[in-house]
């Protein structure tokens, strides 16, 4: 109850202000008239009444403070007064304030955008209900009759679910127009908790063998073509060519399982048997294509759960073994371990991708806060000895120190809270930026980066931090009481300690910049390395043409030889190629191969990763052959099989050998020897997966012996630009199969995608080394010419007394240079210390590179001496005159 | 000035007033007045800690203003006890009475 009345008490007076003020004014006026009534009637004369009353009641002023502080409501007015007065002082100087706002823009914003990043990649849970209690049942993933066995032993999930994503392609024909699909079973959306925003979800009774192709649309996708309207239920959506009808729609904000990617239509995995033709996926035993999921339990612990799955494991990895594998495969088959982890956060290649480079990240931008920080605290001071004469005249009026402290406390605050509002701004706009870059051809980042709880937190947090940071130590120094001296306002004052503090600033800062300017040096060198490697094609100039047809297509090889025609004749066409994968493409087929060369390797070891490619696909690529022959017309199904293999594989398989003219026979199903193949050909080494492989050992087998299997990725060498050939493209293939569906794109952006991370990693450490030396700089030159201006009296003397200005100067660059040299020698010892953690992300390149070193420490001592200079400059282009005049 | 009140915590003073207001409500010189009377010049209390106690006093519920006219007609502010100031000021003086008889106690022990 005390609190209550306290409470109300003051509002009351907050809100009453003014006549609360009278109030107490009226009290303490009765007091002095009753005390001097009182002394009166003792015998005192009038005056003397009066004098003495007044004496005993002390400053009328001090009391009335006294009693305000007796209440809450006061510091809530001497905060608002605080405010206040910070804004009418900072709106008088609106240049400092614009520069000060904007450096905290930045580096707030900076932070906020790549902690929005960590949060929404790494931190937020699943937007479903009890996110906590999901649990990935694998680590893997599982085959289909795996998963059916896990669905049907299991007694320890309240609920389970598997999921795989794909891409729907929603044209009936012609170019390929994308959606991003996902299977999933029966009890996927019961289990995740969702609730339909239209229509309803699909539940168990939809995944049954044989089942009605239904969709359910994601949110996000119903809005964007369907404009929400709920004529949209009901309505038939085309998927690969299959026809499937909308049920319903699921809630806003669910993106799926996978954070990082959203999805546009979620369809029953056991409609999937439409798609695949007579070798349905759900009945292949080495098909990996499903996650599975499951939710405890009330009261079911993890190590529970891993026991139970620990002990399920036998019977259902024994009811599901790919029964074309060797007998010593599907022994250990039998004896593998469901391990289960938590699913709370979702799954994320990104987050496995990006984990590393954005803790990397995020300690770069709050470097760049902490060099920020330093740069203002540097203004303050400069504006702290500036406004010496404003609070020494404060401190004799009676303020307190503490008073004069929490004022410019609160100026900083002020400062820092606007900046990070703007901060804010740019953090969204960064990141919407962040977020197209970090999205390649086949993966559209998609991440939810709403402001919640712990972005709004955490920028408060470091909007609040920045400023203590650089007020601190001005608003002491500043307010330091040196009366006299501040009132005269001499210039002899700011020299000694507070000069070496500034001093040590800077150099703080310019070893900060050094670590900043190496980190970006070396990600910047090493996506150098990365992008100029030699790839063993020429990406230049090429478009890759994906070509789908029907599965009642009649005779597809004999249309994609057609269609390989066809673009090989368009005009402005250089040559044209067709195989089964392109470089860098997302494929993979490999397989164990023997040689019989005594000291090649054997087992698992002789791993070979294999390609089919037409005639020309060498040409096409500019692929160049080493040795031996290309593939000819006259290789056929029907006379001796042939391969063309890289160096890699020549120098692993045939040691010392030349390969050309000898065998090689490929593990089959059941590792079965498969007939021999005759070697005819060397090529230079290319990639084939990524960028960054030790490249693969790879066979390239001609089409025209293994047509059964189908190749029909097209590629395309021509000067001409995509946007002008897509059009003939898919002329040409509509003119073969009208019912094909294509996709185009370049070779060279296929690469690129490759190197995406490796890509924003130097483009953003560059940026924000650009922005720390920048800072620096801005820093350096600042306080020299404070300094210079501080000391200008003393220069005008020298030089009037005959002082050559290259005498001066030297005084001013020697500090420069001892700055220069403090802050170097400590940034290189950071850096070497600091950039090991960037070890595996770099290519080619040793973390204490010296050629690296060498160069940030030229590039931060030319730009320094330059900026020193600068503000030198001004020490020697005073007027002795004015200067001495001054005061 | 106030050197003779340095002894007196906050606590006693709040005691003190609400005492002095049980009799009746009083304004603030008369409370000032009659704390150094009955304490016979003990205690002096300054305008400078007896106005911040009131509005202590005031915000906790414990006493109430009350505007009347004075001995000389003017509007001045009195201050009278509430009913839970009633309540507060039986629970000190008991607390007091148990801890002054417990201090007594020790020194007597010596």
């Amino acid at each position: 109850m005390p609190q209550w009345t306290n409470l109300t008490g003051g509002f009351r007076a907050l809100f009453r202000g003014r006549g609360s003020e009278r109030e107490m004014d009226d009290e303490l006026r009765q007091w002095l008239d009753a005390a001097i009534a009182d002394k009166i009637r003792s015998g005192m004369s009038p005056a003397e009444a009066r004098r003495s009353a007044m004496m005993e009641m002390g400053s009328v002023e001090f009391v009335k403070e006294e009693i305000r502080a007796a209440g809450w409501e006061s510091a809530v007015e001497a905060f608002g007064r605080d405010l206040r007065f910070s804004f009418r002082v900072l709106r008088k100087s609106p240049l400092f304030t614009a520069v000060v706002v904007l450096t905290l823009a930045l580096g707030i914003g900076a932070n906020t955008a790549i902690f929005s990043l960590i949060d929404a990649i790494l931190l937020r849970s699943l937007p479903v209900g009890h996110p906590e209690e999901l649990v990935q049942i694998s680590r893997g993933s599982l085959t289909n009759p795996l998963w059916e066995q896990l669905r049907d032993r299991q007694d320890i999930f309240s609920g389970i679910f598997a999921w795989s994503r794909d891409d729907f392609n929603l044209a009936r024909s012609g170019m390929v127009q994308s959606a991003r699909g996902l299977w999933v079973s029966g009890d996927f959306f019961r289990t995740l908790g969702l609730q339909p925003a239209a229509g309803r979800l699909l539940t168990v009774d939809d995944d049954r063998r044989g089942c009605a192709a239904r969709a359910v649309l994601s949110y996000g996708y119903w809005m964007q073509r369907y404009g929400g309207a709920d004529s949209a239920i009901g309505q038939t959506i085309t998927l690969d060519g299959h026809p499937f009808q909308i049920i319903g729609v699921a809630p806003a904000g669910f993106f799926g399982m996978n954070v990082g990617s959203n999805f546009d239509i979620a369809v029953p995995i056991c409609s999937s048997a439409a798609f695949d033709g007579n070798r349905s996926r759900l009945d292949a035993y080495s098909w990996w294509w499903l996650n599975a999921v499951g939710r405890r339990k009330p009261g079911v612990g993890m190590a529970a759960v891993k026991a139970r799955l620990a002990a399920l494991s036998p019977s259902i990895f024994a009811a599901a073994v790919p029964r074309n594998w060797d007998v010593e495969s599907q022994k250990r088959f039998r004896k593998r371990v469901l391990l289960p982890d938590t699913a709370a956060t979702g799954l994320s290649m990104l987050r496995r991708q990006y984990e590393q480079p954005l803790r990397i990240l995020m300690a770069v931008v709050g470097l760049v806060l902490l060099i920020a920080s330093a740069n203002i605290a540097g203004l303050m001071m400069a504006r702290a000895a500036a406004r010496g004469r404003e609070m020494a005249m404060r401190l004799a009026l009676g303020a307190s120190r503490f008073r004069l402290v929490r004022q410019l406390m609160t100026e900083c605050c002020l400062l820092s809270l606007a900046g990070a509002a703007l901060g804010l701004g740019f953090a969204r706009w960064g990141n919407t930026v962040l977020v197209r870059y970090l999205s390649t051809l086949h993966n559209p980042v998609f991440l939810d980066l709403s402001l919640d709880g712990p972005i709004l937190g955490f920028t408060t947090a470091i909007a609040i931090l920045t400023g203590l940071l650089f007020g601190v130590a001005p608003a002491f120094s500043g307010t330091r009481a040196l009366l006299t001296e501040a009132i005269k306002e001499t210039h002899a004052s700011d020299r000694g300690i507070r000069r070496r503090f500034r001093l040590w600033i800077v150099a703080s800062q310019i070893a900060l910049s050094m670590v900043l300017l190496v980190t970006a040096g070396l990600l910047l060198r090493s996506f150098r390395n990365l992008a100029t490697l030699d790839l063993g094609f020429d990406p230049g100039h090429v478009l890759v043409v994906a070509v789908t047809q029907p599965l009642s297509a009649t005779a597809p090889e004999t249309a994609c030889q057609e269609i390989e025609a066809r673009l090989r004749a368009l005009p402005g066409v250089v040559n044209a190629a067709r195989s089964w994968n392109t470089p860098l493409g997302h494929s993979q087929w490999n397989t164990n191969i023997r040689t019989g060369v005594p000291d090649a390797p054997r087992g698992d070891d002789a791993l070979a990763y294999f390609n089919r490619v037409s005639n020309t696909y060498f040409d096409t690529l500019r692929m160049q052959l080493l040795a031996g022959r290309n593939f000819k017309v006259s290789d056929t199904a029907t006379s001796t099989p042939v391969a063309v293999i890289n160096q890699a594989l020549a120098c692993r398989f045939f040691p010392g050998l030349n390969p050309v003219g000898r065998t090689y026979r490929a593990e089959g199903p059941a590792r079965i020897l498969e007939p021999p193949v005759e070697i005819i050909g060397v090529v230079k080494d290319a990639k084939y997966e990524s960028v960054r492989e030790d490249t693969y050992a790879t066979v390239f087998r001609p089409i025209s012996q293994m047509p059964e299997f189908g190749a029909s990725t097209f590629e395309v060498r021509t000067p001409l630009p995509e946007s002008v050939m897509a059009k003939a493209i898919r002329g040409a293939v509509a003119g073969v199969n009208p019912e094909a569906s294509l996709e185009v794109h370049t070779l060279a952006a296929q690469v690129d995608d490759s190197m995406t991370k490796e890509r924003v990693l130097a483009a953003l450490a560059a940026f924000f080394g650009a922005v720390a030396l920048l800072l620096a700089m801005i820093g350096l030159y600042g306080t020299l010419a404070y300094l210079v201006n501080q000391r200008r009296v003393e220069f005008g003397i020298r030089m009037a007394l005959g002082a050559p200005s290259g005498a001066i100067l030297r005084t001013v660059m020697r500090d420069v240079l001892v700055v220069l040299a403090g802050g170097m020698a400590a940034g290189i010892g950071l850096a070497l210390g600091v950039t090991r953690l960037l070890g595996s992300l770099l290519f080619g390149l040793d973390p204490r590179d010296a050629a690296t070193l060498a160069l940030s420490a030229l590039l931060l001592a030319l730009v320094s001496l330059a900026a020193g200079y600068l503000a030198a400059r001004r020490a020697t282009d005073l007027d002795p005159m004015t200067a001495l005049r001054h005061d | 000035m106030g050197d003779r009140n340095g002894s007196l915590v906050q606590g006693t003073l709040d005691m003190l007033i609400l005492k002095t207001l049980a009799l009746e409500p009083m304004h603030g010189y008369g409370i000032a007045q009659r704390i150094e009377q009955t304490s016979h010049d003990v205690f002096h209390v300054n305008p400078g800690s007896l106005f911040p106690a009131f509005r202590r006093l005031e915000r906790a519920g414990w006493i109430k203003p009350l505007w009347k006219a004075s001995e000389n007609n003017r509007r001045a502010k009195f201050y009278a006890l509430t009913d839970r100031g009633r309540r507060q000021l039986k629970a000190e003086t008991e607390e007091w009475s148990r801890q002054s008889a417990a201090i007594a106690r020790i020194l007597e022990a010596c």
